[in-house]
């Protein structure tokens, strides 16, 4: 089953160049300890999610480019086009010559209902190319102009008329120390109408991936590629194929289906975050070998202590005795020290991964009261490697990793709404006062949610 | 003219009559026991009863499509057989009155198989049931899947509360679940349509054009082609065709040999005690199906009586207000009566509208045609399309009162606690 990409601003159409890559690199990376058959089988599957055949053999992405300036498209699209390996379609992309200077409310009001039937055409042709339909991703950031305004309106529109797909949004979380004063309010506006027409948020968090990059990736001068071509293979390993089920040997025909009725079914919790490891870069592979003990034990310490990277994590976080009464709501301003899971996702890839013990992850305490392990955690296997990485695990969780920086957003932006501040850019293209009322309470009710648990 | 030369039957050949005919009968059913089997039952002999028994059981419960019956004990084999035979009208008490687990009663089972046999085309209702299917099969109407409601759930006894986010969880799965299977099954059309249409010419018989995924699977892979658990061992769909062609020239032949097998029926219904003359045979109600019979009866009295009570007074309240007599008032009652009788007649062509199919409602056969293609026989795909739309719209205006009722009930109940506000959540 088909997942086509929908590709929003400089953002959404960087990050998806390098997604494609990583997923056709993954696949046809030569691979040492799987057998031919499995191999041919592994590369069908993803080839049928994310590419479709074009006469001259080279794959074409199932995407479908957006932006308000045609600088980053034309780049994505030579770019992709210039390696030979895969393209993007001729005719997929929509830009046109001016920016949206960062208006949230330019990029909703304005330039959605404007290019909305040349987009919703685009998408159309797509998803008419593929045999079957699992769902969308739409990639984009939170806090910028073009992405963001437009993204919320196009999830609408997609919820409207493909009601029945699924649809997961890949959103970037900003730097805390953004460049854009607006960045907020954006943030806000984005979050809150996304939650009520997308199904799963999966997000991406800039400062995090940034530490990744410098810390362990030994990146001297860390670009925007670096980060990305992180992200990406974080969505690879999450996404590529994986057995369906205990003991069976064929792959899984909707990833996407089965990751959102494992980890996002309750409408109030949609915020899903991803880790993976091991975080070196590919160069230094050669050198460490790792054990499945190892890798679990660092993934789930990381899980519980919120940590995104393998490095300098807090040992000293341990779950809560069971026996003692459960906390009740946590004040925020206490620090939260445990994470939470309401249901977890671990992927893993690689040498012997039958023999991976799970067993530290169906422990009842990392979860909230109201849903046994049993239910709440999930295991996808292959033994096909991903990359050059012998063996690697990635963890998808819908946790209370994401509460404290909302709340900081949150806190921020209604301190700018409280004086006022900047809102004439909103009020000039139809976001009145009240659809940030709306977006606070919303975004509180789910902050409030998730601390809980 | 000669005289005409009387065959004579050579006795060897009259005594192989009867085990020739019965084991051509074995070979017609799905499990047949050997005709020495029989020959015991009519001596009432207790090692032929749980053979006579398991194929009784074969015969009268329809198998699943697929072959994977779960094996029942004989146990309950033999009181499933009992209770299809009272449900089919079977007379002889002495079959009921037989033990349970199956040790005993060789003859009144052959009795019942004959009796089944003689009533009906036992038989041919057998061989379709089990016929290997090479179309692709597409079910017309719910009305099999309402027939058989699926494995039992156990009822979740709920001490103390239950956290309305697992509710929630559990619904939310659902609605996921309910929307991958949507995508499957669009996925499932559009790789039969390929199939259908690469496959375009290729069938012998031109009526139906081309292959389905069954006949092309067969072609490319005889042997191994659409293995199917029958029997406790995998067997491929040659192996199918070929078992059925046996049981098929066995049916046949039956139909020529089954004489000598009446005849010697006779005998074993002569064999049999006379039995008493009999009351009518009644179902009895087992012992705790009576108390839950008894809670049943009663909730239905006490909901009519609460439905006389609240139809009264409105009743009364409607003939008051409306009250009054004369020309004027009985001509707009009249026009009433007429509106309700339009309604009521407009209700019922409806759901016969929507439940009507001219055909039968067994799965039929896909085939894909070209536009503008004569119309072949059975059903037409758009047609099928209507009925079924028509019968979502009745869906779903069924579900939108039961949403209003339920609303209406939580608002009640939110009324009755003190200082409760409840937020609906934002509308779908």
């Amino acid at each position: 089953m088909s997942i086509v990409t929908v590709q929003l601003g400089q953002c959404g159409n960087q990050i998806g160049f390098e997604v494609f890559d990583a997923l056709f690199s993954d696949s046809h990376c030569p691979q040492k300890f799987c057998s031919k058959r499995e191999n041919e089988a592994y590369q069908a599957s993803c080839k049928e999610r994310f590419f479709s055949e074009e006469e001259d053999g080279v794959p074409v992405a199932r995407a479908v480019l957006v932006d308000m300036e045609p600088k980053v498209i034309n780049q994505t699209l030579s770019k992709a086009a210039h390696s030979g390996r895969w393209k993007y379609g001729q005719h997929s992309h929509l830009c046109q010559k001016q920016g949206s200077g960062n208006n949230w409310a330019y990029g909703y009001s304005v330039h959605g209902p404007r290019h909305e039937e040349s987009i919703m055409n685009l998408i159309q042709k797509e998803v008419e190319k593929c045999d079957s339909l699992s769902g969308f991703f739409i990639v984009m950031s939170m806090a910028g102009g073009t992405g963001s305004g437009l993204g919320a309106f196009l999830t609408q529109n997609l919820q409207d008329q493909y009601s029945n797909s699924l649809k997961m949004n890949q959103i970037i979380w900003p730097y805390g120390t953004g460049e854009v004063i607006v960045q907020n309010y954006n943030s806000i506006l984005t979050l809150s109408h996304l939650y009520r027409s997308s199904d799963a948020l999966l997000v991406h968090e800039n400062d995090a991936v940034h530490k990744i990059c410098a810390k362990l990736m030994n990146i001297k001068q860390i670009s925007f590629r670096d980060i990305n071509q992180v992200l990406a293979h974080q969505l690879g390993s999450v996404f590529q194929p994986t057995y369906s089920g205990e003991g069976s040997f064929h792959y899984r025909r909707n990833p996407l289906g089965d990751l959102m009725e494992d980890l996002v079914p309750h409408p109030e919790f949609k915020m899903l975050g991803v880790r993976n490891i091991p975080q070196m870069s590919e160069n230094s592979l050669a050198y460490s070998t790792f054990t499945w003990a190892g890798l679990l034990k660092h993934l789930r310490q990381m899980l519980i202590s919120n940590a995104k990277m393998e490095e300098g994590i807090d040992w000293q976080v341990r779950p809560p005795l069971s026996g003692l009464p459960t906390l009740g709501k946590m004040p925020l301003s206490k620090e939260l020290h445990f994470n939470t899971s309401i249901a977890n996702l671990v992927i893993l890839r690689g040498k012997d991964v039958h023999s991976a013990d799970l067993g530290a992850f169906k422990d009842p305490a990392l979860y909230t009261s109201w849903l046994e392990p049993v239910t709440a955690f999930n295991v996808w296997k292959t033994q096909r490697a991903f990359s050059k990485y012998e063996k690697s695990a990635a963890l998808v969780s819908n946790s209370q990793s994401l509460v404290k920086p909302l709340d900081m957003i949150v806190g921020k932006a209604w301190n700018m709404f409280a004086s006022k501040a900047y809102l004439h850019q909103y009020t000039k293209f139809g976001i009145e006062e009240e659809d940030f009322l709306d977006g606070f309470a919303l975004l509180e009710q789910v902050i409030a949610s998730y601390s809980n648990l | 003219m000669g005289r005409r030369r009387r065959r004579r039957v050579d006795p060897a050949d009259a005594a192989r009559a009867l085990p020739e005919a019965i084991a051509v009968l074995t070979r017609t059913l799905p499990t047949g026991p050997s005709p020495e089997t029989f020959r015991r039952a009519k001596f009432d002999r207790p090692e032929a009863a749980p053979a006579l028994w398991r194929l009784l059981f074969c015969v009268l419960s329809p198998m699943p499509a697929d072959g994977a019956s779960p094996s029942l004990a004989l146990e309950a084999q033999a009181r499933s057989v009992k209770a299809a035979l009272r449900f089919q009208g079977y007379p002889r008490r002495a079959l009921a009155q037989l033990p349970d687990d199956g040790s005993q009663g060789g003859r009144e089972l052959l009795l019942a198989l004959a009796w089944l046999l003689a009533r009906g085309p036992t038989l041919e209702q057998l061989l379709a049931q089990s016929r290997v299917r090479l179309g692709d099969e597409m079910p017309v109407c719910e009305c099999e899947s309402l027939a058989s409601p699926g494995p039992a759930v156990p009822s979740v006894e709920a001490d103390g509360c239950v956290d309305t986010r697992h509710l929630q969880w559990l619904m939310g799965k659902l609605r996921f679940r309910w929307r991958k299977l949507m995508a499957s099954q669009q996925e499932q059309c559009a790789l039969l349509g390929k199939i259908h249409s690469y496959t375009r010419g290729c069938h012998s018989d031109r009526s139906l054009g081309h292959l389905s995924v069954t006949e092309t699977e067969l072609l490319r892979d005889p042997e191994g082609g659409q293995q199917v658990r029958a029997g406790g061992t995998k067997v491929g769909l040659l192996q199918r065709l070929e078992r059925e062609n046996v049981r098929l020239e066995a049916a046949l032949e039956w139909r020529r040999r089954e004489l000598v097998f009446w005849q010697w029926m006779d005998t074993v219904l002569g064999a049999c005690p006379p039995e008493a003359s009999q009351p009518a045979f009644l179902p009895e109600i087992p012992a705790q199906g009576a108390a839950e019979l008894e809670l049943v009866v009663r909730e239905l009295q006490a909901l009519q009586e609460e439905l006389q009570a609240a139809v009264e007074p409105r009743r009364a309240a409607w003939e008051a207000r409306v009250g009054g007599h004369g020309p004027e008032w009985s001509a707009s009652r009249r026009a009433l009566q007429e509106a309700v009788r339009q309604d009521l007649v407009a209700l019922q062509w409806a759901w016969e509208r929507g439940g009507g199919l001219t055909q039968p409602h067994e799965p039929h056969r896909l085939v894909r045609t070209e536009a503008g293609a004569p119309e072949g026989r059975g059903l037409q795909a758009t047609e099928v399309i209507e009925v079924l739309r028509s019968r979502e719209a009745c869906l779903e205006v069924v579900l939108g009162q039961l949403q209003g009722q339920c609303q209406q009930e939580l608002a009640r109940l939110v009324g009755t606690l003190p200082g409760l506000i409840w937020i609906p959540p934002p509308g779908r």
